[in-house]
């Protein structure tokens, strides 16, 4: 096999090109740098820059892999090299190189954003220490950049549902609107299998309309983010329970409630939320009156509220199946509804940062339980 | 010469406008209906301008919001700054539930705001009590002798 005179081939490590600013005062040092990592075979391809308005105009001009900055530069430091790059939005690793450092301050450096230290004179340790830099930026880019296509195709869906829900019910108005005046207008006139026919489709194209209303309602939460305030959850209980009287009266329900917070959230949103939770226990509930128990306590730095009832509860094994948008349990004849309102409730309670499940015993009623944060993260303090 | 008041439909769909008439057909009351599909012909017709020129000049407007050529907000906004025209009733009649359009709507002057329901048996129950309320029941403006 041919090769390289005393070096195997396969032992000969790929060279690579990298582009380099040196923040150095000394050309000798750039040279030391420079040869221990061609030695490595980093074929580095540099600029130098010796002060920080230099340093400063380089990054803005060119682009590096990476940067190699001595710490103790007479004029300037080059820790100082972090802050630029900061300041500048760029993410371009940073190697210190310098002589006796000190661990306190190569720890304090690390800290604010160096990648890595190395001795000058252990600059054999130069050339791993700036692969690891390279490879932990590339990773980190990966990262950033699946965690934006994620948001994207997040935003993008989430659009697609409000947009194809809202101009589904255009179209979906006239179906409806005009399979029921063939109904009205024909029934009995025709014979037996046209009026079956005309009753299925007035009742696909009703059940359709709900669904398309239920989405939209469904994508419409978080929507108004901008609205939320200080709400009294007592009043917003209250309200909800107003919503619900006829339902509340027909099943004989007796739901009282411990002392409610004041929480940030979107108020409209978390009557839904107190509305459906409170309404599926009475919809769900077994053959006593349903008794119904809402209790908030404060755990850290969240709200856990809890909805008791003493309904038909669920089996462990549908305890997250529940959530998911358009499940049921239950047959249509059984219990009406598109299997939507817990997926709401969900949507809701994490667009305020908070979680929802549900404990139970089947035949021993459930707990549903969401947790609010007490207060606003820090970052929509600071819009407001 | 003409039996009953005179209602002018403006509205782009003709699937709305027959069930509009569906239910307009099941009030009491005699009266002649125009209709016409969009926003700037809605003006033309009003000010009786070109093709319109023998336009009678109706008692009740029933417009909706999103029409093509002009939209119906302008459509509202134009006749109530129009002296002659702004004492007709403008019953508000469209899909839209948007609180900017209902607040907008009657800040503009709309004498009323009603959303076309999405089934037919209540779509024609709000036309018809829509017809019985403006047509029989209240009293509209009076036309002067021509």
């Amino acid at each position: 096999m041919p090769g390289i005179e005393g070096m195997k081939v396969e032992d000969a490590p790929a060279r690579t090109k990298l582009r380099v600013l040196f923040v150095e005062d000394d050309p000798a040092d750039v040279d030391l740098a420079s040869c221990a990592l061609q030695r490595s075979g980093i074929d580095p391809e540099y600029d130098v820059a010796d002060s920080a308005e230099s340093f400063t105009a380089h990054v803005q001009k060119s682009t590096y892999d990476v940067v190699l900055a001595d710490y103790n530069l007479p004029s300037w430091n080059g820790m100082a090299t972090v802050e630029i790059l900061q300041r500048e939005g760029l993410d371009i690793p940073v190697v210190l190189v310098s002589g006796a450092l000190g661990e306190t301050r190569a720890v304090e450096c690390i800290k604010q954003g160096a990648a890595d230290y190395v001795l000058k004179d252990h600059l054999l340790r130069l050339p791993d220490a700036i692969r690891r830099a390279v490879r932990e930026k590339k990773l980190r880019e990966d990262h950033r950049r699946l965690l934006e296509d994620l948001a994207r195709s997040n935003r993008d869906l989430e659009q697609f549902a409000y947009v194809a829900s809202h101009d589904l019910q255009e179209p979906l108005r006239m179906v409806a609107a005009y399979t029921q005046l063939l109904a009205e207008r024909y029934q009995g006139k025709l014979d037996e299998n046209a009026d079956k026919y005309i009753h299925y489709a007035v009742d696909g194209a009703t059940r359709m309309q709900r669904l398309v209303q239920d989405l939209l309602a469904f994508s419409r939460v978080g929507r108004r983010a901008a609205e939320r305030r200080k709400v009294d959850c007592s009043v917003v209980l209250a309200t909800a329970l107003q919503n619900l009287q006829t339902a509340i009266e027909e099943s004989g329900a007796r739901i009282e409630h411990g002392d409610l917070p004041t929480v940030t959230a979107e108020g409209a949103e978390l009557m839904q939320l107190f509305q459906n939770l409170v309404g599926n226990a009475i919809k769900f509930r077994g053959s006593d009156p349903p008794r119904i128990r809402v209790t908030a306590e404060k755990a850290g730095r969240e709200w856990i509220f809890s909805v008791a009832d003493n309904g038909l509860g669920i089996a462990p094994e549908h305890a997250e199946m529940i959530f998911v948008i358009f499940k049921r349990l239950h047959t249509r004849s059984e219990y009406p509804g598109n299997g939507i309102g817990l997926s709401i409730c969900k949507k809701i309670v994490e667009q305020q940062g908070g979680r929802i499940w549900v404990e139970s015993v089947p035949g021993q009623g459930a707990t549903f339980r969401f947790s609010l944060p007490t207060k606003i993260r820090d970052a929509e303090r600071n819009v407001s | 010469m003409t039996v009953g008041p005179e209602v002018l439909l403006v509205d782009d769909s003709a699937a709305d406008l027959d069930l509009t008439r569906e239910g307009l057909r099941r009030s009491r009351q005699p009266f002649q209906v125009s209709v016409v599909m969009d926003g700037a012909d809605a003006i033309s017709f009003l000010r009786k301008q070109g093709k319109h020129a023998q336009a009678p000049e109706p008692d009740l407007i029933v417009l909706d919001l999103n029409l093509p050529r002009k939209d119906g907000r302008e459509v509202l906004s134009e006749l109530k700054k129009d002296l002659r025209l702004n004492r007709i009733p403008v019953v508000i009649f469209t899909t839209s539930q948007a609180n900017s359009d209902v607040n907008q709507s009657y800040a503009q002057g709309a004498n009323c705001y009603v959303t076309k329901p999405g089934n037919f048996p209540e779509y024609a129950a709000a036309v018809q009590s829509m017809a019985d309320f403006w047509l029989s029941l209240a009293i509209l403006p009076r036309k002067e002798m021509q």
